[in-house]
């Protein structure tokens, strides 16, 4: 044995124990990610029951009540347990390798984020081991229908204290990455050189600063007036429920740029890496994910227009304005691929699929900012296909590229690349059939949250089309599944490199050992992976 | 006989939402067309051809001309989508000093009652939806509010919804522009049975609105 191996510390344990008390930030953010999407199987097989009841007008499938609690807990997990921690378990994994730091700065902390997460999720669904039911509100839960005086079950009651319980640790998650990233870097890692990732989640962080407190407060407020004999949203005694929307949605927008702004950071790693080309214009990409961040805080009553309580114009106009940063976004990735070498695995596939899907979302973003179109679209389907095209558009298909693109660093093996091509297709056809004709749907006056419809118009036809898109989404999940079990027997290990990547976490070891780094490269550029196997290009620092 | 609530429009004021909306859809669809004709064209334009692992494409960034046009006139473009929005929205939410008629309607679950100035109050069943109805070229005054929880008044035909929110009263005028009959839905969610919250709407010829509010049928 030569003095370097003795120097090295044991092999990690793997038995359970060691992973139910780690405090390592990869093992956390592998913990993070497969709850996440543990969360997201369970959310999208309610998202199937719903489209089955829906396939036919006057469907039985399921009633009334249960269909409540099935958008409830739908969305609820959707947001709350899977795009948003999906999220944090990447950061969590990534954040100190793209930093080169041995892990985050608060581990113990880290580790009480996860199972607050975890836990937080399974008290929200153990509603529907309750007498009368899980939450069925809604994933906004608006007073004053969640009053205890309507919503007398006590599933309302587990979805407060479980949401509650996750925004908590997302609060606690955000200190732990700002600190890690202000603190935590390496020699040479100066601000400007940190990976657009990493930015996009110190933006995400100071979002979460701001949001979730208004939440939780929303959250208390809701919980007094229940079982303490407040009246903050009763108007019998003098509350508001309009407040509660205030609150809500001072959370609910920057919620939707916490659940988009760290995808825009993965597009921002990966397009670089498929085109072989650096990052198009890296500081307008920093600049614009902060504007943002910052104007997100100023249109929350874009979600109140038809209340008619809200200043329309100043709030339409701070939401318009956010389409300006957003291009700059779309430009520097197309700025990216120009005149590049672009190869079509599956991360760049998947990346791609959000840059079409989210555009339209995008887009119908802007339409319903201004309130003349959001009078007829509010809480019509129209309005579920535009943040389904965010969210399940944007968001879901650069999780799957994250997926692929890290699957090799996280567990030192490719996912297959044909299972991979598949799974997109099939989930890129299955999204669109799904959601596109819903815009059609709002517009001939089909209201969302309704678990049945009349046969009027083109309902009954667009409906089936949906519900059979939906089906074919499910393929391309299942799909993913046996990919994931097949490469799981493949016994080919990749290099610490196998992409020929940019940033520091593909230069260590894939898994990388539990400390992260056995040496640095010199860190010259954001990209200093590439610097190191291009030794005769000079280091293209943007400071 | 429904009518299909597609961008009709049957109010003076859906008009001007009607405009509204295809300004929006026309910008935006050719937004995306050239978004996604550059998106498409860069992949297939310079798509990896040679199977090297090593040979680098030029290796530019940056351009600050560029970069700043691209910021400037998107800016540019949603400032003038505001000008037009912000004039079709004082258009719409304007309200005349002595409406012709004033229904004072409320929302609960899970029904609508449309209470009439100076006349009748309609009443409804799931069986028998209440149904509002509107004077022709007239001006009608909603007045909203809710005695549970929030619901949300929306005629798809008018382009238009308001929310029915308890311990507040919202105000809104309409003047039909054609006859017909139309569906009305509660579209915020409130409660198991929102799906099945309808209503009707009917306009008639102001000469049959007068004979209905002196005997409305029961």
């Amino acid at each position: 044995m030569s003095a370097q191996a003795a120097l090295r510390p044991a092999a990690p344990r793997a038995d359970l124990l060691s992973w139910l008390t780690t405090t390592d930030h990869k093992r956390i953010g592998i913990l993070y990610l497969t709850t996440s999407l543990f969360y997201f199987g369970v959310a999208g097989l309610l998202a199937v029951a719903i489209r089955t009841q829906l396939s036919r007008p006057a469907n039985t499938f399921v009633d009334a009540h249960t269909y409540a609690q099935l958008f409830t807990l739908h969305g609820t997990a959707m947001i709350f347990l899977f795009v948003a921690p999906f999220a944090l378990g990447l950061a969590n994994f990534l954040l100190p390798l793209q930093i080169g730091a041995p892990d985050m700065a608060f581990p113990r902390l880290n580790a009480t984020s996860y199972w607050l997460f975890l836990f937080g999720g399974l008290i929200v669904f153990s509603g529907a081991a309750t007498n009368e039911g899980a939450a069925a509100n809604g994933w906004t839960s608006y007073a004053p229908l969640s009053e205890i005086k309507i919503s007398t079950g006590l599933g309302q009651d587990l979805w407060i204290v479980g949401v509650f319980l996750v925004s908590v640790a997302t609060i606690l998650t955000a200190i732990n990455f700002v600190t890690t990233v202000f603190v935590y870097r390496a020699p040479g890692m100066t601000m400007w050189r940190i990976p657009i990732f990493t930015w996009e989640m110190v933006a995400t962080s100071l979002l979460i600063f701001m949001a979730f407190p208004a939440l939780a407060a929303d959250l208390l407020l809701l919980f007094v007036d229940r079982h303490l004999g407040g009246h903050a949203f009763d108007p019998a005694g003098g509350g508001s429920p309009i407040l509660y929307q205030h609150l809500f949605w001072f959370f609910g927008h920057p919620e939707v740029y916490v659940m988009i702004l760290p995808y825009f950071g993965v597009i921002s790693e990966i397009i670089p890496v498929f085109s072989r080309k650096p990052i198009f214009g890296y500081t307008g990409l920093v600049l614009a994910a902060f504007a943002i961040a910052g104007l997100s805080m100023g249109v929350w009553a874009h979600h109140m227009f038809t209340t008619g309580a809200v200043d329309d114009p100043f709030f339409s106009f701070m939401s318009f304005l956010i389409a300006v940063p957003t291009g700059v976004k779309f430009f520097n990735w197309i700025g990216t691929m120009w005149r590049g070498s672009i190869s079509f695995a599956t991360p760049m596939l998947f990346s791609l699929g959000f840059l079409l899907n989210f555009l339209l979302g995008g887009i119908t973003g802007v339409m319903v900012a201004s309130p003349p179109i959001d009078f007829q679209a509010h809480q019509s389907y129209f309005i579920v296909a535009h943040m389904h095209y965010v969210l399940g558009g944007g968001s879901l298909f650069a999780i799957f590229a994250a997926l692929f693109f890290w699957w090799p660093k996280m567990f030192g093996r490719k996912l297959n690349e044909g299972l991979g091509k598949l799974c997109f297709w099939l989930l890129f056809i299955g999204f669109n059939v799904t959601f596109l004709p819903m815009h059609v749907m709002g517009l001939e006056g089909m209201p969302r949250r309704v678990f049945t419809y009349p046969d009027t118009g083109h309902l009954a036809l667009l409906n089936a089309i949906a519900t059979a898109g939906s089906y074919v989404m499910v393929a391309g999940v299942l799909v993913f599944v046996w990919n994931v079990v097949v490469s799981a027997f493949d016994r080919e290990p990749v290099g610490p490199d196998p992409w020929h990547a940019n940033s520091l976490e593909w230069a260590t070891s894939s898994p990388p050992p539990e400390y992260n780094f056995d040496r640095l490269p010199p860190i010259r550029s954001e990209r200093p992976v590439f610097d190191a196997r291009h030794p005769e290009l000079k280091p293209d620092a943007t400071q | 006989m429904e009518r299909l609530p597609w961008m009709t429009g049957a109010t003076a004021q859906a008009s001007l939402l009607v405009s509204n909306w295809m300004l929006f859809a026309y910008v935006g669809l050719a937004v995306a067309l050239a978004v996604w004709g550059l998106i498409l064209f860069a992949s297939v334009r310079w798509r990896r051809r040679e199977t090297s692992t090593t040979r680098l494409p030029p290796q530019f960034r940056n351009n600050f001309a560029l970069e700043i046009a691209w910021t400037v006139l998107p800016l540019a473009l949603v400032c003038v989508l505001f000008v037009y929005t912000y004039r079709a929205e004082a258009g719409v939410e304007a309200l005349v000093p002595a409406p012709a008629v004033t229904v004072a309607v409320n929302g609960y679950r899970w029904g609508w009652t449309f209470a009439y100035r100076g006349g009748p109050t309609v009443h409804g069943s799931f069986a028998n939806l209440p149904e509002l109805v509107l004077p022709l070229g007239e001006t009608t005054r909603i007045v909203l509010t809710s005695s549970d929880v929030n619901h949300s008044f929306w005629i798809p035909a008018f382009l238009f919804k308001r929310d029915a929110i308890p311990g507040r009263s919202s105000a809104f005028d309409v003047d039909p522009a054609t006859t017909g009959s139309y569906i009305g839905h509660c579209a915020e969610f409130c409660g198991y049975d929102h799906a099945l919250m309808g209503f009707r709407v009917k306009v008639v010829a102001p000469a049959d609105f007068g004979r209905w509010l002196k005997s409305p049928p029961t």
